[in-house]
């Protein structure tokens, strides 16, 4: 498949393929300069300025726009995140080490933990704020949202590091059994290290998804807002650019991480090439 | 000697030690997926009136449902928007796929390919939906380009704020999900494999037919899980595009939930849930997902 | 001391191993042989405690190791891919057991340096200490792995087809360095290998391993001379074995009658080493079958001819101390010959039944 017209028309058709994908992204980003306060989320710009950027940061003199609350739903968000990576990793790690052998079950395990990224959020947020009314407990945002962020999570995670294992040559968790260490050192010492960019990604993933998550949330998270129910707030009152503005730098901000994140992993990876280049031969 | 066979019982612990690692996460899932799902199907069968619910047993909301016009309208029209949003993310992300998978045989592009499909993904969901708007109104960025470009005398109205408007935001959103499984499928066969084919004299077509369709299936329904559990869910893209005109049984569920109609949101919840598990388990038998792994 | 009695392994339906007996004694060198298929690996797994047999006992010291888990039996193994830690330089492999083991670890730095030290340049490495892992060659690597399992001083040290992903050259030379360091340590060496030169240069003692059953236990040479069964005489590769009848006195095999040695009877298969036969002219007085010659190998010390005899291929070995090689060509009409002497025979459950001397048995 490689007749070069085919390549070229492919390779054409992606270039519009990533102008559809971004289309969206470029215009938020030109009316996220648009002239405040009193210029509306739509073309044509009346005037360039940064006046959204001052204003999502807090600099901008009160006007009738209501800031977007980002300091606390901001910190929720992220701790809500924070957390839910943490539980979800070491879960889905559990889960997926325990899949490393055969046993009676393992298929309704498997769909059951995969159940909860199948099902959509609404009715999870649906089921979860009935259970609550019924019990008595209050919706809260590390409560109630909380669980179904690592129902949402953990399947995630725990499909990575299976994936993870699955190409985990156990072989050197015997040796080291074989010379005495016991199992619980075994892992800390040979197994948690050979896998841990993996757990990485797991992690990686499952903040992303936490962070963004909306639907569940909406129904669980209580009067405690987090970062996206803030912004659906804004959903049936007018728009303002200073959302756009909030998204670009979010955007923004994002990407430092994931560079941080991609710098960090090139770095431990050329460590580990370097103190072993060429993987253990293969002799079957 | 002995040489008896004797097996030691080393404990109920270290025997089932094993199994020890797989409760937390079993637990957390029947606690919180399982009891939340079967509630919604309890509550369904409430009685609800207008100002309180009582957990006496009825069919009284389902009933409602499938009598009523509105409701059983947006059934369909919810099943309607999804296959048209299935459809379109397979048609527009499969040749997508197809070139970064395939044709790129640089592993470094191919990466940097997959990652500008995804730099989207970080800016927030909702903000990305809102973007929309200013893109697909009459004085929104698609006219005003269209008009300077001279392909078009007036502003095209139907853009926004109604079912397409809704149908175009949900593809460009999710078509990623179909991009990435597929692109990662197709990038897992060897070439060795086709330029034997070609080697043996097939046509680029029956190439593509015979060895690249088959093995980029399984990526495919990856895909198309993700997006359907995503569409039937959907809700906000529909409320921020549609104006409220387009009404898919996440808004439903929404609106009564808003109006403490618990009963009957519950009634909606299950036939989506009835929905999404049929889909489910067809698209599972076209392919058998722990083998992939 | 390491005994095992009838020990049995079965993956689903597929059996590992029968009823293996056998003693693993102090300080010798212990190789076992056996095809692909035997459950060999199956076998020293299952001593070392990394899998569980359906049935038998193994008994390390008088102590039953049933249940016990891995860590604590005192064994040491080696494995076949070397399972060297990726992660970690060879000084830190081969310093792993000691520090991390649960019983007896040394902890002092200078004690472990020197240990690993000694270690180290018993197998020939030192220097090594700081190198990765990925940097040392296949040879060295598997060093390490020796040094890491010996430097534990474990009892009975497994080694799981060590020498089967070396070139021929360093495997001659391993043959030598692991009989040294064995003899050094004293410890006992359980080597476990599919090549059946490799098992006969190293033992002291040999298992022939088929199909999960042991089906000889002696010094290597009584082996080679005198295979008890016709399972090991294929299994070692260097018998000829003829199918046939015997009748009156002698055996019957492709029209020809084979010259019996003493006391065999009703044999079923009878057996002629490729180096007790010798190649002569056709019309030989002393000619027992008629052949073609096929082609030749040359193997370095010796040549390895291939004939068609009546009823498959009958190899000949000739050591080229002895004479220069003949050569011939395909096709070509001939005849081998052999002591009558020089021939085993079986009966027809491959049992040996008759063989006129007995040569180099314990």
């Amino acid at each position: 498949m490689n007749q070069p017209f085919l390549k070229i028309t492919l390779g054409v058709y992606v270039g519009l393929f990533l102008a559809y994908l971004y289309g969206p992204f470029l215009v938020m980003g030109i009316i996220s300069f648009q002239q405040g306060p009193e210029g509306g989320p739509q073309f044509p710009i009346i005037e360039w300025s940064t006046f959204w950027y001052q204003h999502v940061l807090g600099f901008a003199p009160p006007t009738r726009v209501a800031p977007l609350p980002i300091g606390e739903a901001l910190t929720r968000s992220l701790t809500l995140a924070f957390a839910t990576m943490v539980v979800s990793t070491v879960l889905g790690t559990m889960t997926a080490q325990a899949f490393r052998t055969n046993f009676k079950g393992s298929g309704f395990v498997f769909y059951l933990v995969v159940l909860g990224m199948m099902v959509p959020g609404v009715l999870l947020g649906l089921g979860m704020s009935l259970v609550a009314n019924q019990l008595g407990i209050d919706r809260t945002w590390w409560g109630t949202a909380f669980v179904l962020h690592v129902v949402y999570t953990f399947p995630f995670a725990f499909l990575v590091m299976l994936a993870i294992f699955n190409r985990f040559d156990g072989r050197v968790e015997e040796a080291s059994l074989a010379l005495g260490v016991t199992p619980a050192r075994t892992f800390r010492k040979i197994t948690f290290p050979i896998i841990f960019p993996g757990v990485l990604s797991a992690m990686l993933f499952a903040f992303t998804l936490s962070y963004d998550e909306f639907p569940r949330t909406l129904f669980t998270g209580g009067p405690d807002v987090t970062m996206p129910i803030a912004i659906y707030g804004t959903f049936s009152v007018e728009i303002h650019p200073n959302l756009f503005a909030f998204g670009v730098l979010t955007t923004l901000f994002s990407f430092a991480l994931l560079t941080v994140y991609g710098l960090l992993m090139t770095a431990s990876v050329r460590r580990a090439q370097a103190r072993n280049s060429g993987m253990q031969e293969d002799i079957e | 000697m002995s040489t008896e066979t004797i097996q030691s019982n080393p404990g109920f612990f270290t025997r089932n030690k094993h199994y020890w690692l797989l409760v937390p996460g079993v637990v957390w899932m029947t606690l919180f997926l399982v009891v939340p799902l079967g509630m919604m199907v309890y509550v369904s069968f409430w009685t609800q009136t207008t100002f309180a619910i009582s957990n006496d047993l009825t069919l009284k909301s389902w009933q409602t449902f499938f009598a009523s016009e509105t409701y059983f309208g947006a059934l369909i029209r919810t099943i309607r928007i999804w296959l048209t949003v299935l459809f379109l993310t397979i048609l527009i992300g499969y040749p997508a796929a197809l070139f970064i998978g395939q044709m790129v045989r640089n592993k470094t592009t191919q990466t940097i390919l997959l990652v500008a499909c995804v730099i989207p993904f970080w800016t927030s969901f909702l903000i990305r939906v809102l973007a929309w708007r200013p893109m697909l109104g009459k004085e929104g960025a698609i006219n005003i380009l269209l008009q300077k470009l001279g392909l078009i005398d007036a502003p095209i109205e139907v853009l926004l704020f109604t079912e397409l408007a809704v149908i175009i935001g949900m593809v460009q959103i999710y078509v990623v999900f179909m991009v990435g499984p597929i692109a990662f499928m197709l990038a897992r066969i060897d070439q060795s494999l086709i330029e034997a084919a070609r080697d043996l004299g097939a046509s680029g077509w029956t190439i593509f037919r015979k060895i690249i369709l088959p093995l980029s299936l399984p990526g495919v329904v990856v895909g198309a899980i993700f997006v359907s559990v995503m569409v039937l869910g959907e809700f906000a893209t529909s409320s921020a595009l549609s104006g409220r005109k387009v009404n898919l049984l996440g808004n439903i569920i929404v609106t009564q939930v808003g109006s403490l109609k618990w009963a009957f949101a519950a009634v909606i919840g299950v036939v989506l849930t009835a929905v999404m598990a049929l889909v489910v388990t067809i698209l599972l038998r076209i392919v058998d997902l722990r083998k992939e792994l | 001391m390491i005994e095992l009695s009838a020990l049995s392994k079965s993956f689903g339906d597929a059996v590992a191993l029968r009823d293996v007996s056998l003693t693993i004694e102090d300080d010798e060198y212990l190789t076992l042989l056996g095809p692909s298929g035997s459950g060999k690996s199956t076998l020293l797994r299952l001593i070392a405690g990394l899998d569980k047999p359906d049935a038998g006992s193994i008994l390390v010291n008088g102590q039953n190791t049933i249940g016990l888990p891995p860590h604590q039996r005192g064994l040491g193994i080696v494995q076949q891919n070397y399972a060297l830690f990726p992660h970690m330089t060879v000084q830190q492999n081969v310093e792993f057991g000691l520090r991390w083991r649960e019983e007896n670890p040394v902890r002092d730095e200078k004690e472990l340096a020197r240990r690993v030290g000694a270690m180290l340049e018993l197998v020939g490495l030192n220097g090594f200490e700081n190198r990765g892992v990925g940097q040392i060659s296949g040879g060295q690597k598997q060093r390490v792995s020796l040094a890491r399992t010996l430097v534990t001083e474990p009892k009975v040290c497994l080694l799981d087809e060590p020498l089967g992903a070396l070139d021929a050259n360093l495997r001659e030379r391993m043959t030598l360095e692991l009989r040294r360091i064995r003899d050094t340590l004293g410890v006992t060496f359980m080597h476990v290998t599919g090549n059946e030169d490799e098992a006969l240069a190293m033992g002291d003692r040999m298992i022939v391993l088929d199909q999960g059953h042991v089906v000889m236990i002696a010094p290597p040479d009584a082996i080679y001379n005198l295979p008890c069964s016709m399972r090991v005489a294929q299994v070692l590769n260097a018998y000829n074995i003829l199918g046939g009848q015997s009748r009156d006195n002698g055996f019957e095999h492709g029209g020809k009658l084979l010259p019996l040695p003493e006391g065999a009877s009703e044999a079923a298969h009878y057996a002629i080493r490729y180096d007790a036969a010798k190649i002569v002219p056709q019309d030989d007085p002393s000619a027992l079958l008629q052949v073609t010659f096929l082609t030749s190998e040359f193997t370095g010390g010796g040549v390895t001819y291939f004939m068609r005899g009546p009823d498959g291929v009958f190899e000949v070995e000739r050591h080229l101390s002895r004479a220069d090689p003949e050569v011939y060509t395909s096709g070509q009409a001939l005849a081998v010959t052999w002591d009558a002497k020089d021939a085993l025979v079986y009966d027809a459950q491959g049992v040996l039944i008759g063989h006129s001397e007995m040569r180099g048995a314990a």
